[in-house]
């Protein structure tokens, strides 16, 4: 395609895009309802992958020595566990780490343990094993080594939520899903509306012989113009709202925390504008299929 | 230049348009296709355009075989012939410029060349004041003027004409005509489907006469209908 083509297409796919304001700006309207429902959904499943990420990352299992023992004792209990074959890794909790660990739990409340030392915290094994399975008889293995208080296992409530947030998004992944053929429909539609109120002139560009691309490309532009444009809005919209969502509940909700809006907004951008310029060209080539035919 | 071979159309609610029509319409002929209402002239240049297929037979355009083109490749054939309807078909939202432009820059003509041609073209028809002026603000005349540079744009070696003047008054019909007869003594053929009797018998051109989809009549310097007999024997 020669530059003058190229220059004169987008030319003329502006030019259309501002003839047919009125119906380009409920095209516009569309996309953006469209796109500020697609955020919300990208908003949530972004979230939800950064909190379960989260919980991912908490220890599965946690050996607590009994609070009184000497180093010389939790070189032994460290032996044991070391020699497990069904232990993959296990990290080392100080008395001191824990301590630290706790003060920062407790945040404000931290005068609670104000003047008490470290050594009434016990030392503590982060263990990771091979094998989930293996975790049940390993609780049990564990429990028995002399010096051993408590042995923690929160890997089935973590297993669940775990679960549950990977139905979540995929559930939201398939209401994406839908919504996005859903508004590429709409707005093919409102376009078939601009390409119908033009259906003669496509017809004589027909008639003095332009190529069915030559026709085509102009609609695809004010389609990806108005897509541009709604996602450029719905972004506007959605970042607006999440801000002052996120900001309202800046110490998150329970267990979850908020995704910073700043590290979002790159991922929301792109989708937003890969979406908007995909569905605007699939949804002008859609509608303008019919009108070529003469 | 033009030749049709055995075609016969029907359309497919039964219509029969065409019926085994032969003719062949040469280089830099100026040819009348006459007939009444449905009689088959329109269908003749539909098929020509390749607007429409026909049933059987085949029509032949600028070494174009018509009938065998694929939907891909017809955009070149119409390039390679100008086209003027009744009813203009002019583009509204494009100035009378614009409009003659616009055939030029779907062949993908340099932008140099589009500035040489479209006001040679505008010229011609004797519309270089009205260039910047849109189609809604001219006349019948003056807009079938535009599409007449419209098709002459790109120097096509035909030019077909659909009822040029069905929408316009004598006068102005008469100031087409003679801007046609122009463009074929230029060398262009020309191929006019009417039913303006006046203009017909009085330019004595070439008359294919079609009637229920046969040729009744192709006469050199022909008239338009039943008269010619009359002529004959009283003139």
């Amino acid at each position: 395609m020669k530059l003058n083509t190229t220059k004169y297409i987008i030319k003329e796919g502006i030019i259309n895009t501002y003839r047919n304001a009125l119906m380009s700006l409920a095209s516009v309207g569309v996309v953006t309802a469209s796109m500020i429902i697609l955020g919300l959904f990208l908003v949530i499943t972004i979230n939800l992958t950064y909190n379960t990420d989260n919980l991912k990352e908490q220890p599965q299992m946690m050996v607590f020595c009994e609070p009184e023992l000497d180093d010389k004792q939790v070189m032994v209990v460290e032996q044991t566990i070391r020699n497990d074959s069904r232990v993959k890794t296990h990290v080392y909790v100080s008395k001191k780490e824990a301590f630290e660990k706790t003060k920062d739990m407790l945040g404000n409340d931290k005068d609670v343990i104000e003047g008490l030392s470290e050594s009434f915290m016990p030392v503590s094994f982060i263990i990771e094993l091979n094998n989930l399975a293996d975790a049940q008889s390993v609780v049990e293995a564990f429990k028995e080594i002399p010096g051993v208080g408590k042995v923690k296992y929160s890997q089935k409530t973590i297993d669940m939520l775990l679960k549950v947030a990977t139905w979540v998004q995929v559930g939201n992944a398939v209401l994406i899903f839908i919504l996005l053929v859903i508004s590429m429909f709409i707005i093919s539609n409102t376009i078939k509306l601009t390409v119908f109120a033009r259906r003669k002139e496509i017809n004589i560009m027909k008639y003095i012989g332009a190529t069915d691309w030559f026709i085509r490309w102009p609609f695809v532009v004010e389609g990806v113009i108005i897509g541009l444009v709604g996602a450029v809005l719905g972004f506007v919209a959605i970042s607006i709202g999440y801000g002052a969502f996120s900001s309202r509940f800046k110490e998150g909700i329970e267990i979850i925390n908020f995704v910073n809006l700043r590290a979002l907004q790159f991922e929301v951008i792109y989708t937003f504008l890969l979406v908007g310029i995909v569905v605007g060209a699939l949804g002008s080539t859609i509608s303008i299929r019919k009108y070529l035919r003469v | 230049m033009v030749e049709f071979r055995s075609v016969t159309k029907k359309y497919s609610n039964g219509t029969m348009a065409l019926n085994n029509i032969s003719v062949n319409i040469n280089k830099g002929e100026f040819a009348f296709i006459v007939g009444q209402s449905g009689s088959g002239k329109s269908t003749m240049l539909k098929l020509i355009l390749k607007e429409e297929d026909p049933t059987s037979g085949e029509v032949f355009v600028n070494g174009y075989n018509v009938s065998a083109l694929k939907r891909k490749e017809i955009p070149y054939l119409r390039r390679s012939l100008g086209a003027v309807f009744q009813d203009f078909r002019l583009l509204p939202n494009k100035t009378v410029y614009e409009n003659v432009a616009f055939a030029m820059q779907i062949t993908e003509a340099y932008p140099k060349e589009i500035r040489r041609q479209v006001p040679m073209s505008l010229a011609l028809v004797g519309l270089s004041k009205k260039a910047n002026v849109y189609p809604g603000q001219l006349s019948g005349g003056e807009q079938q003027r535009v599409a007449l540079a419209r098709a002459l744009v790109n120097n096509p070696a035909l030019l077909i004409a659909d009822e040029p003047t069905g929408n316009l008054d004598p006068d102005t019909s008469w100031e087409i005509m003679k801007l046609l007869s122009e463009v074929n003594c230029r060398g262009t053929t020309v191929i006019v489907a009417t039913h303006e009797k006046g203009i017909v018998d009085s330019m004595k051109k070439r008359v294919i006469a079609i009637e229920k989809g046969s040729i009744v009549r192709d006469q050199e310097k022909g008239q338009y209908g039943d008269e010619v007999k009359y002529n004959q024997v009283y003139n």
